[in-house]
Parts: structure tokens; sequence; C-alpha cells
């Protein structure tokens, strides 16, 4: 009986302390009362997930935000895979632990709304959107209301190597406003006179396919969310002229996203189409400096399509479960929807171009770049990004991508684009209808 | 005598030859990723296979851009309570399994290693709701929990108890030992060996353990070491400077356990008990 009296009492005493450590816990977690007082000191939570990048940016429009409104305190997070958490967070119906802000890429901002509709609150009214490109709005919107802020440009361009297409014989305005056969030709003669491949991506990534099809306006779905991969012109037109780059050799397709970055700093391509974040990888192989220039992204020849897409790309949402959304919307507003010194501060530093028209005419966006020959990129890219179509990602984007990346490579291996198409859009309908 | 030596020798030649080559390419990696921490980002991408001298302003970089200090510890704390809690709540189990086995039990162990066969992600969400609720999202505990005890080390250490001999036992209970005593006093010192792989293996768990931490680590302060990895490589750029530097220290703690039980830990593993 001792042994058995022993033994269990140590057990007890174990759960014990688990169980007093739990309520511990909980006594100190237990949240403040919210306070409606316009003075009283409020903080704000923010997600987002890249120092250099977004984390800094938001820290910059809170000090901004602060000299108007001192009791603001903003806690700026530098979270990981914050898609995963805030699913989980969602799913479970637990926000308590939400913050009041979170950027989400633009890829899955319709997504996060439509599968938790009650989750995020409608901007509408609290922030002025008008003076954003109008593509990066579409992405934010769902059942006619706005979620997203914009934030990060994702306009693409082609950054291209000036000293090796010069010694191709070519002039960099050669590859300025061209569609892709011609861009295919180009490089070629690049290819023969250099040995340097054209342009790089990474194997088996379905980011050409995308930038091509927004260039045509068009997506995976139409308006009612309904499917059209196989019968959509764009996306025949867009796995044609994947296959036609790879086959002519212009295309050099690096193991992963590393080895793509080491084509660019290694000068083992001419150029890269890309969205203009990539400036920050490029920048950093200084021995390149002005050897670079940008054009904007070739366009379909057959299909009706201009020279400007886009390719990533974030926005601030704000959770319905925050205690202070208006003070929340407000921040937004005077900053990332309002205010030329934020955007003026921030692009120098950590070459966030945003996509708030106003900001284009500061003086800071028609600074020569030395990088890039002392072109004046910036007052370039903002401009691409005001042409770029619009389109509606919908809620399976990251689903239709996949099939589609999958097509594509069957396509490369030899498979028929109808049959290969036929395929990806009865399983993409499948997957949707489970 | 002299002729088996001869006949043997070029067969040794051969093993110690090809064991360098397969140590050679392990060990590659490691030596990469060390000489990587002392390069600029470019240089690495670029393939540098050199020291360079960069090796200060990644640490300067590192510590300064990230909270590397806080995560270290964060993890140190967690894997070392997990580990501990864990050896200890397992070792029991699995001595209880063998000691005082009988059919009840062993049915019982079967059901336990069916629930090896329960993928993490399909008891996430509930999970984190239990946690949620019961106020233990970033807490060291709220971590170490689930995997306090595992199918895998209760199995484990009742495989490894099959040797310890019962004659022990039946010997400290005429004794007047208590039945806990009796597993304080004289398994724990027999099983050391045990102990020591299975401390190994726990310890690495919880260092690398990704998906559940990051779920229910809602704030900086309580972030581990893998998800700060994670961090440094989410952003449009990554500095695989600082990246290596990150990754380098935080395979220090499980290179110094490992070499330093590595011989218990080979035997642990075979289950040999002296």
């Amino acid at each position: 009986m001792m042994k058995k009296g022993s033994f269990l009492g140590l057990a007890l005493a174990l759960g014990a302390v688990l169980v007093m450590t739990a309520c511990s816990k909980q006594e100190a977690a237990a949240p403040a009362a919210a306070t409606a007082v316009s003075d009283a000191p409020v903080t704000l939570t923010v997600w987002c997930w890249d120092p250099n990048f977004n984390v800094y940016a938001m820290n910059e429009a809170a000090k901004i935000y602060q000299r108007e409104k001192p009791n603001v305190t903003v806690n700026v997070l530098d979270i990981t895979d914050i898609e995963q958490k805030i699913t989980t967070a969602l799913s479970a119906g637990e926000m308590a632990d939400l913050p009041d802000i979170v950027l989400n890429q633009d890829n899955s901002i319709q997504r996060f709304v439509q599968t938790y509709p009650d989750a995020y609150l409608p901007l509408n009214g609290k922030v002025d959107l008008s003076k954003f490109a109008e593509f990066k709005l579409d992405v934010g919107v769902y059942e006619g209301k706005n979620y997203g802020v914009p934030f990060d440009n994702g306009a693409t361009a082609t950054f291209l190597r000036r000293d090796i297409v010069e010694q191709a014989g070519f002039q960099v305005s050669d590859f300025n406003d061209i569609t892709w056969e011609r861009f295919i030709e180009l490089g070629q003669v690049v290819k023969r006179e250099t040995g340097v491949a054209m342009v790089s991506t990474v194997a088996g990534s379905s980011d050409f396919i995308m930038l091509m099809l927004q260039s045509a306006g068009k997506w995976f779905f139409d308006d009612e969310g309904k499917v059209t991969i196989k019968d959509n012109p764009a996306v025949v037109e867009a796995i044609k002229t994947y296959k036609a780059l790879v086959d002519s050799g212009v295309l050099l397709q690096a193991a992963d996203w590393n080895a793509y970055i080491a084509t660019l700093n290694n000068g083992t391509t001419a150029s890269t189409i890309q969205g203009c974040w990539i400036i920050g990888s490029i920048t950093p192989a200084t021995d390149q400096a002005g050897k670079w220039a940008v054009v904007n992204t070739p366009r379909f020849a057959n299909v009706d399509s201009v020279n400007y897409s886009s390719q990533g790309g974030s926005g601030w949402m704000v959770f319905s479960s925050s205690k202070h959304p208006d003070i929340a919307m407000d921040l937004l507003n005077k900053t990332f929807a309002g205010s030329t010194e934020l955007y003026e501060t921030i692009l120098p530093s950590s070459g966030a171009i945003g996509t708030w028209l106003p900001a284009a005419d500061s003086p800071v966006y028609s600074e020569p770049h030395a990088f890039f020959g002392g072109q004046k990129i910036y007052e370039d890219l903002v401009d691409y990004a005001s042409k770029v179509p619009r389109v509606k990602y919908g809620v399976f984007n990251y689903e239709a991508r996949d099939v589609v990346g999958r097509a594509a490579a069957a396509v490369l291996q030899g498979a028929s684009i109808d049959a290969a198409l036929d395929e990806a859009q009865k399983y993409l309908e499948f997957q949707i209808a489970e | 005598m002299n002729n088996a030596m001869k006949k043997v020798r070029p067969a040794v030649a051969f093993m110690y030859a090809f064991l360098t080559l397969i140590a050679l390419v392990s060990a590659f990696p490691f030596v990469w990723m060390a000489l990587a921490s002392t390069n600029k980002s470019v240089d690495i991408v670029r393939g540098r296979f050199f020291f360079g001298l960069n090796l200060l302003e990644n640490w300067s970089a590192l510590f300064s851009a990230y909270p590397m200090a806080s995560s270290f510890l964060n993890s140190l704390r967690n894997a070392v309570v997990g580990t501990i809690v864990s050896l200890f709540v397992c070792s029991l189990a699995g001595y209880g399994f063998q000691v005082y086995r009988d059919k009840a039990k062993d049915r019982l162990m079967a059901v336990l290693l069916l629930s090896m066969m329960v993928p993490f992600a399909s008891v996430m969400i509930p999970l984190f709701r239990m946690f949620s609720q019961a106020k233990l999202l970033n807490t060291t505990l709220g971590i170490i929990l689930p995997s306090v005890s595992t199918a895998f080390l209760i199995f484990f250490f009742r495989q490894n108890s099959a040797g310890f001999p019962m004659e022990i036992v039946q010997a400290a209970r005429v004794d007047g030992l208590s039945e806990f005593g009796i597993y304080l006093r004289i398994y724990v010192p027999v099983m050391a060996a045990t102990f020591a792989a299975a401390a190994i293996i726990q310890f690495m768990g919880v260092w690398n353990n990704y998906l559940w931490p990051l779920i229910i680590l809602l704030k900086k302060e309580a972030q581990t070491l893998p998800i700060m990895l994670v961090s440094i490589t989410s952003g449009y750029t990554t500095d695989y400077g600082i990246l290596m530097l990150a990754v380098t220290i935080s395979t220090l703690p499980t290179v110094i356990l490992f070499f330093t039980q590595q011989r218990r830990f080979v035997s642990g593993i075979l289950g040999s008990v002296k």
C-alpha cells in the first residue's frame, strides 16, 4: 500500500504543478479593459515579416502617426509563417491573440476574407483608398468591400544586363515594348553571341505563367468564380510561350530560389523578369554596379495584352478582434494611404516602392539610381504599376497555381497542351467541389 | 596467421577509404555552413568555399536585427525542461509496462503505438483551441506538454527494459525498497545508456520542433530558434551570411550533446544493459 501510495502521490503532485502553472498564467494574461477615450494610451500590434522591408516601413509609419497621436504606441512584430498561424487561430475560433493589423500577401487576401468572413473589417469610409493603383486595390476586394490597404509594389519589369546585351549588338531600348516572340528572337542572338542565357527562373515555378496571364488581364476564374483554364486563350498562350522559352534555350532553369539568385549575381543570365522587389537581390553584387537597366515586361503577340504585370506584393488588413479598430484604420489612412513623407523615407533605405500614386510625384522617386546606370527606375516602376491590368485572384488561387504549374511541367515533357489543361481544369474543379 | 593478415589488409584499406569518403560527404554540409558564416551573402550565393572576413559583420547584424540571444535561450530552456520531464514520464511508463507486465498492458501498449500513426496536423487545431482556452499560449509548458509523453519513447524504454534483470527488483522488494525507490535507485542508474540515447532523441525533437511552437508562440519574446531561422529567409531578400551564422550557432547544442554522449548513445540504441 505504502509503495503504491507514494507513487500515486508523486503523479498527483506532478499534475498539481501543471494545473497550478496553467492557472497562474491564466490570471496574468487576463486582458485589460478597453477604453474608448481618445487620449488614453493605446497599443496597436502589427504582424508582418521582413525586418528590412515591411517591419521597417510600419515602424516609420508609426513614428509619423505618433506626431499626431502621441498616445498611440505601435508594436510591430516580425512574425514567421503568418498565414499558418492565422489559419490555425481562425480555424480554432481563437482570435484573442491575433494582432490589430496584419500584412497579407496579395495572393491570399481574398482567400482569407472568404474563408473567415467575420475575421476582418471592411475599410471603406475609414481609409481613403482612391489614390492607389487600381490593380492593387482589386486584390483586396470581396463582395464589393475593400479589406486591404495596398503596401508594396509587385509591378514586374525586365531587369537587364546592359553590358551583355550590348556585347550581343543590341541596345537596352530594343527590349522595351516587345512581344515574347521578339524576346525569344533577341535572346537566341544574345545566347549565340555571348554564351549567356537570356533569362532565368526557378525550375517548376509557375511565376512566368502568372505574370503573362495578368498582363492579359486574365486569371484562372471568371467573375462567378468558375474555373476557366482549358478554354482560356491566355492560359493556352502562356503555356505555349513558356514552352517556347525553354525549347529555344533562352530560359535558364535554376534548381531552386538560391540558385536562381546566383544566376543574377554570377552573371550567368542576361536578364530576369520579375516583380520589382527583386532589386533587393540584384544590387548586393556591387561589382555589377552600372551594368543593369530596367525595361517593361514582354507581352503576347496573339492575345490582347499589355507590357505590364505584377508578381507578389502585399496589403495591410485589420482584424475584427481589434480592440481599437478605428485607431488601427486611422493609422493606415494617415500613413500608407496619405503620407508622401512615409514613402519618401522608406524608398531610399529599404527599396519599398509603394502603389500610392501621389508618392510618385515626390522628388525622391525621380532620383537617378547609380546601380542601374543613372536610370530613374522608381519613376519607371511606378509608371508600370499604374498600367497593370486588374485581375481577381480569387479564393482558390494557390490551388490553381499548383495545377497549372503541373500542367506546364507536363507540357514541357511532351504532353499536349489541350490534354494537360483539360486535366488541370478537372482536377481544380474536383478540389473546389470537395 | 600471417597469410590471413595479408588477405585482410586490402579489404581493411578499402573499408577505411570508403568510410573516409562517407565521412567527408557527411561533414561537407557542416564545413560549408561554418565557412559560409564568415562570408558575405553575395559571395555565398556565388559558391565561395573559403574563410571570409565578414564574420563580425554577420555577427553584429544577426544580433542587432534578430532576437538571436532570446531565441537561443528560449529554445535551450524548452529543450532542457522538455527533455527532463519527458524522460521522467516516458521511462516511468516504459518501466511500468515491462516490470508489471500483463496481457491488458500489452494491449494498451499496442493502442499507444497506434497513436504514432495519427499525423500531428490533424490534432493541431483542436489542440490549439485547448491550449488557447487554458491560457497556455506563449509558455514553455504549452510547448513541451504535447510532446512530454510520446509513444515512441515509452516503447523505446519498454524494449530496452526487457534486459533489465527482474531478480534485482525482487531482491530490492525483499529488502523493503519502495516501488518508486526501485525505479529511482536501481533502474535509472542501470539504464543510463538508454536514458542518454533517449535524451539525445528527445532534445533534438524539442530543439528542432517547428510547427507547434510556430502556432502557439504568438509573442516575439517567446520565439524559438527554428522559427527565427525561417524568419531570416522570409523576406524578399535573404542575407545568407546571417542565415549561415545563425544555423551554425543553432547546431552547436545538439553537436555538443551528441559528442559528449556519443558512447552512451551508441550502446543505448543497441539496447545493451551492462
